[in-house]
């Protein structure tokens, strides 16, 4: 089966960005079936606020790895909201006209019903980007001033209807995240997040459609063996699984 | 064939896992490439007295050989020296899993003492269970954390004669414990991280590692493939995919 992985972070505190240990991923993930990857970053690495001179470097990063293997690495261009409209207008610029980058990722700068939102949502519009934003669950995690709940990216979603939307990690916004994302048909969930829970797949297909469900392995937070055997061993329907894996992928992000 | 340390039996009230009966559950283990598991009933996590829980674990694997029973009890219930007997007379265990975060007892309880000796005069092993679920997706009234790996430590050192299964310990808590205390296993059904095993391989040996799925309440496929697929010598994946478990239980 081929694999479209939409969640990862091949460079990780700086941790594998050397040409031979791209290339090892490259290969590693090939054997898995994995065809294409989305890099979103090295998100964490200068903190929760990086300046405007890290976020470009951090999406100069990304650029490195899609120009020593174009065919496998597609980036998101990291932002931070809270720098303002001038600054995220013209990194997504930069990003987009220089390098081809096909998506927005936010992290936890901010929460995404924040009004600093709005210029990005605004840039994402104006270059037909998709939006990936952090998602968890902030029931346990009292967090919520800088991470967004789902509650908060669907409300990112409604908002902004003619934008699409990926909340990140199904494992973390658990079975309420997906009833918070459910009926909004501009929104997309991804699979990344946490130990491979029983059960999630299977409720995302039912209640978002298969085709609202996209693989993500959250690499190298967990493992790509383990993330896509659980999509593999999900009681769902072979074309689910294609869909989930790839094709809802390859038709956001125009890979094919 | 692989062994798997790690399996449950029966509902978890906060997720709708599926309720598999014995067979059930082993035809779905099956399907993975395991042939064998160590089954506890995931009942004795909640109850006030474990034993109904354990008493229909035996029931449900009765008739199916390749789930081996594994009762979970509480040594601060004080018949715990009964229950234990019962166990034994009841069917053919090999080990007893207790759940310390669950039951509300410390690891460092003088009862320990009696209990531990007790599972060894019957020559049984002692499974830890240091967690079943990611602390933060746990529902939001259930204010259980996993054994603190300090906490393990300590009774790690204070049994320094017995060897025990830690049984859902994460990565980073497995490699803290590994380099000063040797009288443990574990299973690797909470350690994750890009090339699990890999990383692991050179902290611990492979001698000390099972494969542990948490089935049912983690993806049974997800969890086989993070060994099957692992880089891994074939000589560590036997020892993690089946023999360690084959001579720690005595299969």
């Amino acid at each position: 089966m081929r694999i479209i992985d939409v969640h990862t972070h091949p460079i990780f505190f700086r941790k594998g960005a050397t040409p031979k240990e791209v290339a090892a991923l490259v290969a590693q993930s090939r054997a898995l079936g994995i065809r294409h990857m989305v890099s979103l970053g090295d998100v964490l690495v200068h903190g929760t606020h990086p300046t405007a001179a890290q976020v470009t470097a951090m999406n100069d990063m990304n650029a490195k790895l899609q120009a020593w293997h174009p065919d496998f690495f597609s980036s998101f261009c990291f932002l931070n909201p809270v720098l303002g409209e001038r600054a995220v207008m013209k990194e997504v610029e930069r990003c987009v006209t220089r390098y081809g980058f096909k998506g927005i990722k936010l992290e936890i700068s901010n929460n995404a019903r924040d009004a600093c939102m709005k210029p990005v949502m605004a840039a994402a519009r104006r270059f037909g980007l998709v939006v990936l934003q952090h998602s968890w669950s902030m029931v346990n995690l009292k967090l919520r001033r800088f991470h967004s709940d789902p509650i908060d990216t669907a409300q990112l979603a409604r908002r902004h209807p003619d934008v699409k939307i990926i909340m990140a990690h199904l494992t973390g916004i658990g079975f309420r995240g997906v009833l918070e994302a459910k009926g909004c048909d501009n929104l997309f969930v991804d699979t990344s997040g946490g130990y491979p829970e029983e059960g999630l797949v299977e409720y995302a297909a039912e209640q978002l459609g298969a085709d609202h469900v996209l693989y993500g392995s959250d690499l190298p937070i967990r493992e790509n063996s383990v993330t896509i055997g659980r999509i593999l061993g999900a009681r769902i329907s072979a074309a689910d699984k294609r869909l989930m894996l790839h094709d809802n992928t390859a038709r956001l992000l125009n890979l094919n | 064939m692989l062994i798997d340390s790690n399996v449950n039996l029966g509902p978890w009230p906060f997720s709708p896992i599926p309720e598999y009966t014995g067979p059930q559950l082993a035809a779905h283990l099956a399907a993975t490439g395991i042939r064998r598991a160590l089954v506890s009933d995931l009942r004795a996590v909640f109850l006030p007295d474990p034993m109904p829980a354990n008493r229909r674990l035996f029931a449900a694997v009765k008739r199916t050989p390749a789930l081996l029973p594994v009762p979970i009890l509480n040594p601060a219930l004080r018949p715990w020296r009964e229950q234990l007997d019962e166990c034994i007379k009841a069917a053919p265990i090999r080990a007893v899993k207790i759940c310390p975060n669950y039951h509300n007892y410390s690891l460092g309880a003088a009862h320990l003492d009696e209990f531990v000796a007790a599972l060894s005069a019957a020559k049984l092993k002692l499974v830890l269970n240091v967690r079943l679920e990611d602390e933060r997706h746990k529902y939001f009234a259930l204010r259980i954390k996993g054994v603190a790996v300090a906490d393990i430590g300590a009774f790690l050192q204070r049994f320094r004669s017995q060897h025990i299964l830690l049984s859902g310990i994460y990565k980073p808590d497995l490699e803290k414990l590994a380099p000063s205390h040797a009288n443990f296993s574990a299973d690797i059904a909470f350690c994750e991280w890009i090339n699990t095993l890999e990383a692991l391989l050179e902290k611990i040996p492979a001698n000390r590692l099972f494969l542990g799925t948490c089935t049912p309440l983690l993806s049974t496929r997800g969890q086989v493939d993070k060994l099957v697929r692992a880089r891994i010598p074939a000589r560590a994946k036997k020892l993690i995919g089946s023999e360690n478990a084959r001579r720690f239980f005595g299969l």
